[in-house]
């Protein structure tokens, strides 16, 4: 009431008064420079080394910078079986995280205790990095690509899982009614309404999914997933630098070429 | 004009469309699929190993973590994994901010809307190029020679790496924003930096303040993988405990990151709903 008497008294052509920035923005900023400056004196946040130790890692780069062409061949073994686990645990993992996504979208999963069990079984599993998994089924099934590949499924059932769950949520509540008003029951609610109008988003997601799993079954090779990753690890292992740099080029080609198809597709979904 | 009409009076049931090219998609997927199975190179007998041996590894792990926490050893174990976990936080915290920041300029020179089109496709170019690269490649090609193992290493690994990401989601958002109140201020005389300045930035800042903190989340699993690599963190202890199958160890080591992580995702999760979409309305009415 008195902002309004006071504006009214005020000549038309006043300036309007800034808003004031309220405590909270300031405690916010505060809590942001706090927790960056423990960070940063945590992990001894330095760039000196940047002009000081440059030399040390120059030679190193050096050798980045002279990749080992005829290296690549010897690595077509491994970047099938990369490209294999990749699409095996995409696949599997896709379709188990869709049945997880109906379970945690309470437009499909009316029981409350089924849908709270199946959110928290997603944040679990979502919460260990796909390293993590590597380095579980590493120690299940010994190296090897089987493990890459049970790795890459818990990871990409978390994706795919959440992503998918928050698309049903905001589904489209008008043909969800006609098929209950049909007497349809979940099942059929979920197969013939839901699948069907996540299905553009929901392969884009796998697609995405797939662009991931390049990248990580990379990694999880490092921890004994088998693929180029094994490769990659050995190569560093033995500082043959022109070697690793080879695989990373190739690398390289691959994600982007992946990425590539997989936008022209999700074009063409959209 | 009358056909049509005195067919829909019929009110035959339409044809279905055709399914042929899903139908080959399909097949072809599933040729590719059977394809990737057999070269894969995988032991799939041992599938039939997993129930039996993860129950055995699983009650060892469980065993671990119902030990009294506060009894030697099992204390020095919660506090190293608790202590290491933290630093993984860290990591990721430090990751995150190089790549807001530098990310976020970077984003204005990639928006079609603000610069000329010979700045944003190089930038574009070069920020798809990161996106290409993981960070563990940062990692080991670049930061390790010159930083050392160590934690710096992977927090500036994590950073150049976020740039990819980020830049692009934020340019995007910069691209989307309504035009009105940028061409309000160019009629009142703004220069192109006050415009940036007064009318694009606050229209996407709480957006881009969702994504770095959406980019934190990812980045915290992230910092778990450089650690494996002997970049700090709580990677290099999981990876430790594992190889010498201490599995105790490993079930409190993947507890403490479990807990630890959702609890961040739940913070970092109600800190980007709060951002996104503004005070409670409660409050708002109160100051009204």
């Amino acid at each position: 009431m008195t902002a309004t008497a006071k504006s009214a008294s005020a000549p038309p052509s006043a300036r309007p008064r800034k808003p004031r920035t309220g405590p909270g923005a300031y405690l916010a900023a505060l809590a942001v420079i706090a927790i960056t400056v423990w960070a940063a004196v945590g992990i001894e946040f330095d760039l000196s080394p940047l002009w000081t130790d440059l030399g040390r890692g120059w030679f190193i780069i050096q050798e980045f910078l002279q990749p080992n062409w005829a290296f690549i061949a010897r690595t077509v073994g491994p970047w099938t079986e990369t490209l294999s686990i990749a699409l095996i645990a995409t696949t599997v993992g896709c379709t188990i995280g869709l049945g997880m996504a109906l379970l945690a979208s309470r437009v499909t999963t009316a029981n409350p205790v089924l849908y709270r069990a199946a959110k928290l079984f997603l944040s679990v599993v979502r919460s260990l990095p796909d390293v993590g998994y590597g380095l579980l089924f590493f120690a299940l099934v010994g190296a090897g690509s089987l493990a890459g590949i049970l790795a890459l499924i818990m990871f990409n059932i978390g994706i795919i899982a959440k992503l998918t769950s928050e698309t049903i949520d905001a589904v489209d509540r008008g043909p969800l009614e006609a098929a209950d008003a049909a007497g349809a029951h979940a099942l059929q609610r979920a197969r013939y309404v839901v699948t069907p109008s996540i299905l553009p988003n929901y392969l884009s997601y796998c697609l995405y999914v797939l662009e991931l799993n390049i990248r990580a079954s990379v990694v999880i090779g490092i921890v004994g997933g088998g693929g180029i990753g094994a490769t990659l690890s050995v190569e560093f292992a033995r500082f043959n630098y022109s070697n690793v740099s080879a695989i990373v080029v190739l690398l390289f080609v691959v994600v982007f070429s992946i990425d590539l198809v997989s936008q022209s597709i999700r074009r063409r979904l959209a | 004009m009358t056909a049509p009409a005195a067919r829909r009076g019929a009110s035959p049931r339409p044809s279905a469309p055709s399914r042929t090219r899903y139908t080959l998609m399909q097949l072809g997927l599933l040729a590719l699929i059977v394809i990737a199975v057999t070269v894969a190179n995988a032991r799939w007998e041992r599938l039939a190993e997993i129930p039996a041996q993860s129950l055995v590894y699983g009650e060892l792990m469980l065993r671990g973590v119902l030990q009294n926490p506060f009894s030697e050893p099992y204390a020095t174990y919660w506090s190293d994994a608790l202590r290491l976990m933290f630093e993984s936080l860290q990591i990721a915290w430090i990751g995150t901010v190089i790549g807001a920041l530098l990310s976020f300029p970077l984003a204005f020179l990639a928006a079609s809307t603000v610069a000329p089109r010979w700045i944003v496709f190089p930038t574009r170019q070069c920020l798809n190029i990161v996106r290409a690269i993981p960070e563990l490649v940062f990692a080991i090609a670049i930061m390790l020679p010159i930083f050392g193992l160590g934690p710096l290493a992977g927090a500036l690994a994590i950073g150049v790496g976020s740039i990819g990401t980020l830049g692009k989601l934020t340019s995007e958002a910069i691209e989307s924003v309504p035009p009105g109140p940028s061409e309000a201020l160019r009629a009142a005389g703004a220069s192109t930096l006050q415009r940036l300045r007064f009318a694009v930035t606050p229209q996407i800042l709480p957006e881009v303040i969702a994504f770095w903190l959406y980019r934190f989340e990812i980045n915290i699993r992230a910092s778990a993988i450089l650690g494996i690599l002997g970049a700090g963190g709580v990677g290099s202890l999981l990876a430790q405990v594992f190889e010498r199958r201490d599995w105790e160890r490993v079930g409190i080591t993947l507890a403490v990151i479990i807990i630890v992580t959702i609890i961040v995702d739940q913070i970092s999760g109600a800190v980007r709903h709060r951002v996104i979409e503004g005070a409670p309305t409660s409050k708002r009415t109160a100051l009204v």
